[in-house]
């Protein structure tokens, strides 16, 4: 999975950045997108492209656990939140609603990785390839369910042994 | 090795184990509101199926109801549709509704508890973060995202990886027990041990300063657990919560029965092992106002707006945060806490907006008139604690001062409804996160106790209220 990478060099980045709740009202995927980020990055819109990442700090996306934040991140096109740490409700609703991987990163790849970077994510070898500068980090794996869970394409889709 | 309160309920209600990853557990008590439910019922439609458990789900409209006369039509045409939504949803699948016209409805979290719906040792979800609140009764309570709605609604089950179990000792003695409150302990857990404090676990909070609490200060402390970054907040169960529950609209009929098993068997045995611990003495802690961007950056009313590199203790992240905060609250560093002025008073949210709040507040402001540079607005947690303040004369006493008497709704906590504050405005605000623009684009939030903030609508800056005389 190849793509560049937006970064966000802070933690603690809460859902209420990700989509303000005056939005939580849309129903409609591409019109929540058009507002992903407003409350922290409102040029974030016009620059993100599809099978971009974030790369981020510790504990994203805290707070509230609106489902809209992973949902308006990935109908803006992003695959995967790169994050030293996350909130666990951002988590599991990132990987329930197969909306995009939630990889937890190590210092050396926070410091790595710059904005614009094209990064290789490999979730198999838990690899993170960083392109442009011609440097690999490693991603900690996904637990077995988890990862069986986003193998399956969502919650919904994943059948228990 | 004896096993934690949480572990036991943990136990009581797994369906499948797994050694690595997540657990199936059972649900007992699912409660549903009209903002993160929709694509879960048109889920369950998709795929023909049926709520497993209607007579365990209960639902109410809370998050972007109009706290205005409820007679009125509702202008919000967006708002409006979540709201006939969830009416259709609640119809359609047969859950029992309190619509924005019964005398029921209110902040999910301040309903459940006094409807006897929560009930101590059983697991409660909701589509909201703060689903922790429940864990003051000694339920397991966590906030879940839109698909898992779903699947509760589906199988009355969620998988749930096993969090850790972390014990919050609270020691001492509050000196003003109505001066420092519940909020304060809460502000100042959350500032010491920081907003991932708590990621992945489950707190147990324990000690004098708890068990002194009433059952309604104890749901303050557990409502803001998920501040602190944790999946729940739990109290174990006593003679308080146990009376709180009596006798109310939906107390079990065997209730004397279950309180019997719950007073044996809810509580942490003494030789059980937590993963991790803390312990805040409160002897000495003073009323807490937040500064910042998050609930964990906090100081005491009688410090001042922190320099970002003390803030930081070396931690260049954290002082980047804190210099970008300070920007944002346009605050500057070295300034008294006692010197900012506010423009706005929000006295509500499922933190602290049941009676005993109100109350709390009411008592700094008998008499006194709202700062005239201010507009201060008290929204009741539920109509039912609406209803039980006007018995007792609160909203004379609020109107009176010039606060608006509004009707029950989550309102200016999250800024989804028409009660939010314009750019660059500064709230005192009851409610449980000061993050950027969660109370309207450019707002600035301070996190204070519900005494904190009457007095500051009445001197237009904060004040230590310890100081003043609430008698």
């Amino acid at each position: 999975m190849k793509g560049n990478v937006i970064k966000y060099e802070r933690d603690n980045i809460d859902t209420d950045v990700i989509i303000p709740g005056q939005y939580l009202k849309i129903h409609d995927y591409s019109e929540l997108a058009s507002h992903a980020m407003e409350g922290l990055d409102p040029q974030f819109h016009s620059k993100v492209k599809e099978g971009d990442f974030i790369l981020s700090g510790k504990n994203f996306g805290c707070g509230s656990s609106r489902e809209h934040a992973p949902i308006a991140l990935s109908h803006s096109g992003i695959k995967a939140v790169l994050a030293l740490s996350f909130a666990r409700i951002f988590y599991r609703n990132a990987v329930d609603g197969a909306f995009l991987l939630p990889i937890e990163i190590e210092e050396d790849a926070y410091h790595g990785i710059s904005e614009g970077d094209e990064i290789d994510i490999d979730v198999k070898l838990n690899e993170i390839k960083n392109l442009t500068k011609n440097q690999s980090y490693k991603m900690k794996p996904f637990s077995e369910i988890i990862g069986k869970i986003i193998e399956a394409g969502g919650l919904f889709k994943y059948k228990p042994d | 090795m004896g096993k934690t309160l949480f572990e036991k309920i943990w136990d009581s209600h797994v369906v499948v184990e797994k050694d690595n990853g997540p657990s199936l557990i059972y649900v007992d008590r699912h409660l549903v509101h009209e903002v993160t439910s929709p694509q879960a019922f048109d889920g369950l439609r998709m795929n023909n199926r049926k709520v497993r458990r209607p007579d365990l789900t209960i639902a109410t409209m809370d998050h972007n109801v109009p706290t205005t006369d409820r007679g009125l039509p509702i202008l919000d045409q967006t708002s409006s549709i979540q709201i006939k939504t969830l009416e259709k949803n609640c119809k359609d699948f047969g859950i029992k509704l309190f619509d924005i016209n019964s005398s029921n409805q209110g902040i999910v979290h301040v309903i459940g508890p006094q409807l006897g719906i929560t009930l101590p040792g059983s697991t409660i979800v909701c589509g909201d973060s703060h689903t922790s609140t429940h864990g003051a009764f000694g339920a397991l309570a966590f906030g879940i995202g839109t698909s898992d709605v779903e699947h509760v609604l589906a199988s009355q089950t969620i998988w749930l990886e096993k969090p850790k179990s972390f014990e919050i000792k609270v020691e001492g003695k509050r000196k003003n027990p109505h001066a420092v409150t519940a909020k304060d302990i809460i502000l100042s857990i959350i500032k010491n041990i920081g907003t991932g404090g708590g990621t992945g676990t489950v707190i147990e909070y324990s000690g004098e300063g708890i068990t002194d609490l009433s059952m309604e200060q104890r749901m303050t402390i557990c409502n803001m657990s998920i501040e602190a970054g944790a999946r729940a907040g739990l109290v174990a169960p006593d003679e308080k919560t146990f009376d709180y529950l009596r006798n109310r609209e939906y107390t079990p009929e065997n209730y004397d029965f279950l309180v019997d098993y719950w007073r044996e068997n809810l509580k942490t045995d003494s030789d059980a092992k937590f993963d991790k611990t803390y312990t805040l003495n409160i002897d000495k802690i003073v009323p807490q106002v937040s500064w910042g961007t998050n609930p964990g950056m906090t100081c005491d009313v009688t410090a001042s707006v922190p320099f970002p590199e003390d803030f930081a203790k070396d931690d260049l992240n954290q002082q980047k945060a804190a210099e970008k905060s300070l920007q944002y609250m346009n605050l500057k560093p070295g300034t008294p806490i006692t010197d900012i002025k506010i423009d706005r008073v929000f006295i509500g949210s499922c933190t602290n907006a049941r009676l005993e709040d109100l109350i709390e507040a009411s008592k700094v402001i008998k008499g006194k008139k709202v700062s005239q540079n201010v507009r201060a607005m008290v929204v009741p947690g539920s109509q039912m604690v609406k209803k039980k303040a006007e018995e007792i004369g609160l909203d004379k006493i609020f109107t009176d001062a010039n606060f608006e008497w509004r009707e029950a709704g989550c309102s200016m906590c999250l800024g989804m409804n028409p009660d939010i504050l314009s750019p660059g405005e500064r709230c005192a605000s009851t409610s449980n996160r000061n993050f950027e623009g969660r109370q309207g684009t450019g707002g600035r939030t301070h996190l204070v106790s519900p005494i904190m903030a009457a007095a500051a609508a009445i001197e237009g800056h904060f004040v230590d209220v310890r100081e003043m005389d609430l008698s």
